[in-house]
């Protein structure tokens, strides 16, 4: 057998879909799994229009709470549907951890790029 | 040593029905990295706008002389179109379902559908902007102005570049350029699309829901 890398072909209910590593080294795939199907893309839709729901329905609830409860409450559910569609739709869970951790690297240094601006320039240039 | 890799179906190919065997530096497909980068930088792209909103929002008696966002937002439309844009990210990641399995006449279909949410919600967008125009409402009157329209202007040109792209693949797929096999350009493209839709959420989120007092 020749250097390399020999492909041995299972019928689909055996191998479950995935690349399975039969040697030393991991396939060149390594960290990906199956992605979901229709029927979970779908339940997740679901979810993303009741919590859309919620959230309009919540923003209607200025003045009869507190403000900062009302923002808390909106940027949780934010973020929550942030989660489910870069984890579901955008396949971060299933795909390999090098993009994760790419994405996740962008989103952090915003924050933090954007948390010092913006407190320099409130307690600073926009002072009244 | 020799190495062997055990697949199931007929031949090598990723795990989600990808033509990618990954065979570079990184092992994974250069492509996506790429998508991926280029996301990660629109991440601080949007975020330096969603900053400056937030850093002017509400402070009227410096800055806000026109028309106020209280008397011009229209929540219950905008609710709409942002419901419209999360059913395009439904049926963006069907059509991605849909060719991973072969099925190209659904593929097509999804892949229209997407399109076609997103001029609806362009379309909305329009509509708005018209409407904030009519009602004196322009890109100089005030900051709320400036701030508003730049970042959703900008967003909506990430979205109508979203259905250009979208159309080409259809375009691709209708003259059968677009095998099973060539289904990561579906997933890059739907990966744009989820982002757009992703920083929508936060768009609507800041401007539309958390109230300005």
């Amino acid at each position: 057998m020749t250097e390399g890398t020999d492909l041995v072909t299972l019928p689909p209910e055996a191998a479950g879909g995935e690349l399975v590593p039969a040697g030393d080294h991991q396939p060149v795939a390594a960290g990906e799994h199956s992605h979901p199907g229709p029927r979970q893309y779908v339940l997740i839709a679901v979810v993303l229009v009741i919590l859309t729901a919620v959230e309009v329905a919540t923003s209607y609830l200025e003045g009869t709470v507190n403000s900062n409860l009302l923002i808390a409450a909106l940027g949780i559910m934010a973020a929550i549907k942030f989660f489910l569609v870069a984890a579901w739709y955008m396949h971060m869970k299933q795909d390999s951890s090098m993009f994760r951790r790419l994405f996740v690297s962008g989103i952090i240094l915003a924050s933090i790029v954007y948390g010092i601006v913006f407190f320099f320039f409130s307690s600073t240039v926009l002072k009244s | 040593m020799a190495q062997a890799v055990v697949t199931a179906g007929s031949s090598a190919v990723a795990p989600h029905g990808g033509d990618h065997s990954h065979d570079t530096n990184t092992g994974v497909s250069n492509s996506k990295l790429g998508i991926w980068l280029f996301l990660s930088s629109e991440a601080l792209f949007f975020g330096a706008f969603i900053s400056t909103y937030f850093l002017y929002r509400g402070r009227d008696a410096q800055f806000l002389k026109g028309p106020t966002p209280d008397k011009l937002l229209n929540i219950p439309f905008t609710s709409v179109t942002s419901f419209v844009l999360l059913m395009s990210s439904l049926t963006m990641v069907l059509a991605l379902a849909a060719i991973q399995r072969g099925d190209h006449r659904r593929l097509r279909i999804w892949l229209l559908a997407t399109a076609l949410f997103g001029a609806t919600f362009i379309g909305g967008q329009v509509y708005e902007f018209t409407e904030f125009y009519r009602k004196g409402l322009h890109l100089g009157t005030n900051m709320f102005g400036t701030t508003f329209f730049v970042l959703t202007g900008l967003h909506g040109a990430h979205v109508t570049i979203g259905i250009i792209w979208l159309l080409l693949l259809w375009g691709r797929s209708m003259q059968g350029r677009l095998p099973a096999e060539k289904s990561e350009a579906i997933e890059i493209a739907g990966l744009y699309w989820h982002f757009v839709d992703v920083v929508w959420i936060f768009i609507f989120t800041a401007i539309y829901l958390i109230p300005t007092h």
